[in-house]
């Protein structure tokens, strides 16, 4: 698959692709945390998740692409100039989710909070789907399609908004607890919120690009803030990947 | 044209015009507020705080008008104030009490909130968000910036990384200052046994913030030393995101006013560390350290990505990554801890905020919580952070020793991968704090174990310093860069060898939370810190001004502070193996450890005069005539080989490396070249 | 060889001075007197790190001050020194012979700290209290104590707790520190060797009066040890049958001091961590959750015993500790004491 970098087509098929991948993978998933809650094999099937996101949405081979001939004042220099800032700011957000899995697994151990699973599934859906219109926002705008991007970008940010009403307007308000009940729901709160706020930030910076993007600020060769943003929409979604076993799979109702 | 000793008078008045201003405010305040008036509200910190404040701003507004750092301030003031009224609001209209005397007016949440939106605004009002801004509503925005002409362009923001490291620097030392202030301070108070000129809040308040001032200084110190050097040294015309970098420094001054403004709202009683659940108890001062610190993490962070960045990307032809100067190797080893291992201290701190002001039980035993967690991720960042001080330093000595000895560094490599290695292995130790914690205690092996081996790699830089002397011609008259290169070698020993005790388990359990820790780590953060630092400014201080500071009294500044700095952390050894405790305000007679804490408070006001003797210095040479604009260290850096003052970029004609960098003694050798001049020659 | 020549002359000086430093330090006398049998191979231990600082501190510097003093340019000479670039050899030799000592001396720690941590299954038991700013010790036959008694030559383990915040029980004599944590039982195995008077000294910062958080420690012989205790159980019973036949304001008032009601409570009006007692009993108290309550007997007493039942307005929820282990005759007797403070 990854041959074929340049054909347009090919890049919103293979998109398509790791889609129906990472779903399967999902509910694969859910049906082992419902089955037999097999501690590793939900966190080898997280990872092969990640690892599909970051290789194929998050095209993090791209690093390797170091021109060096390029003079320091030409476009390809400062894109991946920018992209290895990014990266590295990736890397350093990961480190406060890390320090959160670690904080749940100490606090809360092989027990999880009383949630919906079935919500949790539905809000995890609508993240993902948003990540296969984010590819293809990101996808079009690189063969010249603007108006695809606009309209994909503009799907995306709904599914976003959606995500976060899921979560905070739904899930925070059914809660059987409260903040302050137990270091449980303490947790709980604390994971769903950082990344809730993440996700906003996400949308804003969509909210930027898709302005940006139909003014016509972007072309097909010039376009690192919509890579950026779509980056950074996939981190978010891989944060998402681990968070969701770890609040809603992983071990038995507390 | 006015001449600027006439402003400098008129920014003198208004910095006393401020400080009354606010003292009576700050009386008139509390009066409005308890309703009647009370004649010790003169006494009162925070008042006296705010006329500090009131008092900077009318300096700085004398000085240069309502320009950069002076509407940043007032812009974050502003801020705060809008921040604490938008809560109150939200109160109101959830039927709760919009606020609350007992915390200074706003409630804790206000206040919180006022602390993040006034650090925002900060930025707003200073000018480091305007290209973003720009950038966000799809506009242009120019690479090329000009700075305004004279001593004007380090009030505002500068995307020149010299500029930005000369900032950086400025601010570090103010910070060490006032750092140093709090603890001449609190040293008054522990010269004798009882309780003489502070309560007890007072002392733990002006304990705890010296410890973290001082390492904020510090942070922001090396940021300036590596934003001031790292590019001249690879050859490049600045960092490789000069917007961000001036962000990273400028969100670095909010950040120190929220810190330092814990002491007006409050105090805390936890020490630097923080450790709830007393932190969790501690007055609103509290939450003004935490919002400061998870701010100046950021500043932090930012400006460790850029420099790893700027190393991979912006290096000069043919600059290979062994025939980099040492000291970037130093930094980019430095940026990878401070990159990554912020973020935990961050959580850390907002964990805390986050139980305080809406009550989730992290820490709560009661329900649920663990008090040893915040340790584990406090101590994820805060062990590997003192490799964050010492990186830095241990490079500004390998980069010094071979232009003083005449002869090349000796192992680069080796001196290059310890870098590295100390970095890694830093991240694997952390525990070593926690031996008495109650953490699980078969963890406490293992972190021995880790712990100890770093001492391999700090030894791998020792010895082959020691080898770059032997037998090199180190020059007649030791200079004073030299004297702070050898000074912190010795001093940095001492406290690295105080290092092994406390790693192994059964003698730390002796050891922890008592003054020899503390004179462990004043040795270590001097000799890997402050000495290389002081070694650092007056060695390039003659390529940001053109002025070679005064040797005499460079001398005199390091023959005052060094003995005396062995009195103060020897002594704190000794009285710490005797059973002094750390933290502690007042100290058992009964164990007569008044002389020896008397001679340490006396070491304590001689390093003190040795600061201001430097201070004196600079403003002696900044005034002076003397020139120094040529290569005065014979040195073989790149940044020698053109006129000092450095030109605004660095380098009129690209420059290739052509060979090793610490060739000293090998005939004909260069390491580098000017690409045109030799195409015209 | 000119070479040569140096290398034994910083050999000869790096022994010396390794050697001279090391008496130095031992004659600084740098650790209080060893009351425990734990203190033995701490100090054993503390001796062979005195020993290694030394000997390091001598091969750095040694070289350091004599290269300063001979290798330096003479007299109007601006030459270079040598261009000698490194040695992989002498590298890897001094990479390698400091990891030895260090992984040396990891496995020497971990078996001096076996040897600290030794179990004696017959150990006797008191656990220890530690709260914002005070220690107590609890007895197993029933007794409470602010001194710990321990006798000598008998290891005993503390089971400690924490009511409030960290605390860290440190008697420099015994050199082994352990922290309380809420919410844990931490444990702490000493057997004195030395019969003195030691003072217990909180090591952990835990609030404005931690400097002051210190309790008699006193190791006897074994029999006054037992008179001691028995002198205590005497004691206790009396206390009970007085103070349940009536309360008493005077021994309310020591109580008052004994149990740390002193760090937060004043009795004289002013505001401390908890309300004032003076004027408190019959006065009617404003509750956070926005009632009030008459400062009762039944009241005074839920307050001691569930200080979080009710909160007082203006006050934190979880300031003040749980006192239940007080007996009934004594929370009367803190009550008696309330009541005399018009
Ligand atoms: C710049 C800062 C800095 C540096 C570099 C170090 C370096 C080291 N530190 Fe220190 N440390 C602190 C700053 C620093 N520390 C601070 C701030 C605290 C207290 C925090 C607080 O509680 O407030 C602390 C506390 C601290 C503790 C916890 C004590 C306690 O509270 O109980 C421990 C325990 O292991 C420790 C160990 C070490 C070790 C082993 C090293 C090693 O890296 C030292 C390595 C160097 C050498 C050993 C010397 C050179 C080597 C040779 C010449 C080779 C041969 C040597 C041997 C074979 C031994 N330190
Ligand atoms: C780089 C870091 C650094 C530096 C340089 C210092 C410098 C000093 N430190 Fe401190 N120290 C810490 C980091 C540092 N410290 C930390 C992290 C702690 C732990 C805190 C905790 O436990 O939580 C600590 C704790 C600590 C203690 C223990 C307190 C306690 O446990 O109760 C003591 C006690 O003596 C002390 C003393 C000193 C002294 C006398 C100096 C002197 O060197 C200071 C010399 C003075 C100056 C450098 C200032 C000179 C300037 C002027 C006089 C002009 C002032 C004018 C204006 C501001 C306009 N420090
Ligand atoms: C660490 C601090 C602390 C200590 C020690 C402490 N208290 Fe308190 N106490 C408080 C605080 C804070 C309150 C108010 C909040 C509450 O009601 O829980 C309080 C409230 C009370 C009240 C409620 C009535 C009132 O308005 O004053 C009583 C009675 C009381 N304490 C008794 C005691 C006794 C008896 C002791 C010792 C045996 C003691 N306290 C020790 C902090 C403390
Ligand atoms: Cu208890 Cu310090
Ligand atoms: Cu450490």
């Amino acid at each position: 698959m990854s041959g074929n970098h340049n054909n347009p087509s090919d890049q919103l098929n293979q998109g398509l692709v790791i889609f129906i991948l990472l779903g399967f993978l999902t509910f694969v998933e859910y049906m082992i945390a419902i089955w037999n809650q097999n501690l590793l094999l939900l966190s080898v099937v997280a990872t092969i998740k990640a690892g599909l996101v970051l290789y194929y949405y998050m095209h993090i081979y791209k690093l390797g692409n170091i021109d060096e001939g390029g003079s320091h004042h030409s476009l390809a220099w400062k894109t991946t100039t920018n992209r290895l800032g990014f990266w590295l700011f990736i890397l350093s957000d990961a480190f406060l989710f890390a320090g959160l899995l670690t904080t749940r697994f100490n606090l809360l151990g092989l027990t999880r909070p009383h949630l919906d699973q079935q919500l949790g599934l539905i809000v995890t859906a609508v993240l993902l789907i948003s990540s296969f219109f984010m590819n293809r926002a990101e996808t079009q705008m690189k063969a010249g399609d603007t108006k695809g991007f606009a309209l994909s970008t503009i799907i995306t940010l709904v599914l976003g908004i959606g995500f976060v009403a899921g979560v905070v307007g739904v899930e925070w308000q059914e809660a059987p607890f409260g903040v302050a009940d137990s270091a449980a729901s303490g947790v709980f709160f604390m994971m769903t919120g950082m990344h809730a706020f993440h996700v906003l930030t996400g949308v804003i910076f969509l909210g930027i690009i898709l302005r940006n993007g139909m003014k016509g600020v972007y072309s097909a060769e010039n376009c690192w803030p919509v890579e950026a943003a779509t980056v950074y929409w996939h981190f978010v979604d891989v944060v998402w990947i681990f968070f969701y076993p770890a609040l809603y799979l992983i071990g038995i109702m507390a | 044209m006015k001449s600027p000793e006439v402003k400098f008078s008129k920014a003198i008045a208004l910095f006393l015009g401020g400080q009354v201003v606010g003292l009576l405010l700050g009386v008139l305040i509390q009066t409005a507020l308890a309703g009647v008036y009370n004649g010790a509200y003169f006494k009162d910190i925070a008042s006296w705080l705010l006329g500090v404040l009131l008092a900077l701003l009318g300096f700085f507004y004398g000085l240069i008008g309502y320009y950069g750092l002076v509407k940043g301030l007032v812009w974050q003031v502003l801020g705060t104030i809008a921040g604490g009224l938008l809560v109150s609001a939200i109160r109101f209209l959830m039927g709760l009490e919009p606020f609350d005397l007992a915390k200074f007016g706003f409630t804790e949440g206000g206040w919180v909130a006022g602390a993040l939106i006034g650090a925002i605004a900060f930025l707003a009002g200073v000018g480091a968000l305007t290209d973003w801004f720009k950038w966000a509503k799809g506009e242009k925005t120019f690479d090329h910036h000009q700075d305004p002409e004279g001593f004007i362009k380090y009030f505002g923001v500068s995307l020149d990384h010299k500029v930005i490291g000369i900032q950086y620097t400025v601010t570090s030392l103010f910070l060490l200052m006032v750092g140093g202030l709090f603890a001449l301070i609190f040293r008054l108070e522990l010269s004798q046994t009882g309780l003489e000129i502070l309560s007890l809040q007072m002392y733990n308040s002006l304990m705890s913030l010296h410890g973290m001032v001082m390492i904020v200084s510090i942070l922001v110190g090396i940021a300036g030393v590596i934003n001031y050097l790292v590019p001249m040294l690879i050859g490049a015309q600045d960092m490789a995101f000069p917007r961000l970098n001036a962000f990273s420094f400028w969100i670095a001054i909010p950040a120190a006013i929220l810190l330092l403004s814990s002491l007006a709202l409050g105090g805390f009683d936890t020490g630097w560390t923080g450790y709830p659940p007393l932190s969790v108890r501690a007055p609103l001062g509290m939450s003004m350290f935490f919002v400061g610190i998870w701010v100046a993490g950021w500043s932090s962070i930012l400006g460790a990505l850029n420099l790893i960045v700027t190393v991979l990307r912006m290096r000069a032809e043919g600059m290979t990554a062994f025939r980099m100067p040492i000291f970037v190797w130093a930094a980019t080893a430095t940026s990878i801890i401070s990159l990554t291992a912020t973020q935990m201290i961050g959580l850390a701190f907002q964990l805390v905020l986050f139980q305080r002001l809406l009550g989730m039980p992290f820490f709560d035993a009661a329900k649920g919580g663990n008090p040893v967690l915040f340790q584990h991720l406090f101590w994820f960042y805060s062990h590997p952070v003192v490799y964050v001080f010492i990186l830095p330093g241990l490079g500004v000595i390998s980069e010094l020793l071979p232009v003083f000895a005449r002869k090349p560094l000796f192992g680069y490599k080796w001196i290059a991968m310890s870098s590295l290695g100390i970095a890694l292995v830093g991240f694997l130790v952390w525990a070593h704090h926690m031996f008495s914690s109650g953490m699980n205690e078969y963890l406490r092996v293992p972190f021995m174990y880790s712990t100890l081996l770093v001492a391999v790699p700090t030894g791998v830089k020792f010895f082959s310093w020691v080898a770059t002397l032997w037998q090199g011609r180190i020059t007649r008259e030791l200079a004073t860069p030299m004297l702070f290169v050898l000074g912190g070698i010795v001093v940095f020993l001492l406290g690295g060898l105080t290092g092994p005790p406390n790693a192994t388990v059964s003698t730390d359990l002796h050891l922890t939370d008592t003054y020899f820790i503390v004179g462990h780590f004043h040795d270590t953060m001097f000799g890997g810190y402050i000495f290389p630092f002081f070694a650092a400014l007056y060695y390039w201080f003659p390529k940001a001004t053109g002025k070679r500071l005064n040797e005499k009294l460079g001398k005199l500044h390091f023959w005052l502070m060094t003995p005396s700095f062995f009195v103060l952390t020897l002594f704190m050894m000794r009285v710490g193996l005797l059973g002094m405790r750390r933290r502690i305000a007042d100290y058992d007679p009964a164990l007569s450890f008044d002389p020896w804490h008397l001679a340490m408070t006396i070491s304590a006001y001689l390093i003190a005069l040795s600061v201001l003797v430097f201070i004196w210095n600079i403003i002696k040479t900044v005034k002076g005539e003397q020139n120094a604009t040529g290569n005065i260290w014979k040195s073989r850096s790149p940044e020698w080989l053109v006129p000092s003052p450095m030109p605004p970029h660095n380098y009129d004609q690209p420059l290739k490396v052509v060979g090793e960098p610490y060739d000293y003694g090998l005939e004909g050798s260069k390491y580098i070249e000017f690409v045109n001049k030799e195409e015209h020659e | 060889m000119q070479n040569k020549k140096h290398f034994i002359i910083i050999g000869i000086l790096i022994l010396v001075v390794s050697v001279v430093t090391y008496y130095g330090i031992l004659a600084l006398n740098l650790l209080p007197v060893a009351a425990a049998v734990q203190s033995q191979p701490i100090d054993w231990l503390f001796d062979l790190e005195f020993k290694l600082i030394s000997f390091f501190f001598a091969v750095i510097m040694v070289p350091l001050v004599y290269s300063l003093i001979f290798f330096r340019q003479k007299e109007g000479d601006d030459s270079d020194g040598p261009h000698v670039e490194g040695h992989t050899k002498l590298e890897l030799v001094w990479t390698a012979i400091p990891l030895i000592i260090v992984i040396a001396l990891g496995i020497i720690g971990a078996e001096n700290l076996k040897q600290v941590l030794a179990v004696d299954p017959q150990a006797a038991q008191v656990k220890v209290v530690g709260y914002q700013w005070g220690w107590r010790f609890e007895y197993p036959e029933g007794f409470t104590s602010t001194k710990l008694y321990l006798p000598v030559d008998k290891q005993v383990l503390l089971k400690m707790e924490s009511l409030d915040v960290i605390h860290s029980f440190w008697v420099p004599e015994f050199r082994i520190k352990q922290d309380l944590v809420p919410g844990q039982i931490t444990e702490y195995r000493i057997t004195p060797s030395l019969i003195g008077e030691y003072k217990v000294r909180c090591a952990e910062i835990c609030g404005n009066e931690h400097a002051y958080m210190e309790s008699p420690v006193v190791v006897v012989s074994q029999e006054d040890y037992v008179a001691w205790h028995d002198e205590q159980l005497r004691l206790a019973k009396e206390a009970e049958l007085a103070s349940a036949g009536k309360p008493d304001a005077g021994r309310g008032q020591a109580l008052y001091v004994e149990s740390g009601c002193k760090a937060c409570h004043s009795v004289d009006g002013s505001k401390g961590v908890g309300p004032t007692w003076k004027a408190l009993y019959m006065s009617s108290v404003p509750l956070a959750d926005g009632t009030s309550v008459t400062a009762d007997e039944a009241f005074l007493a839920e307050s001691i015993l569930n200080p979080s039942a009710k909160v007082v307005a203006g006050y934190n929820a979880n300031a003040m500790p749980s006192f239940s282990y007080l007996k009934e005759g004594q929370v009367n007797d803190i009550i008696e004491y309330i009541k005399s403070l018009k």
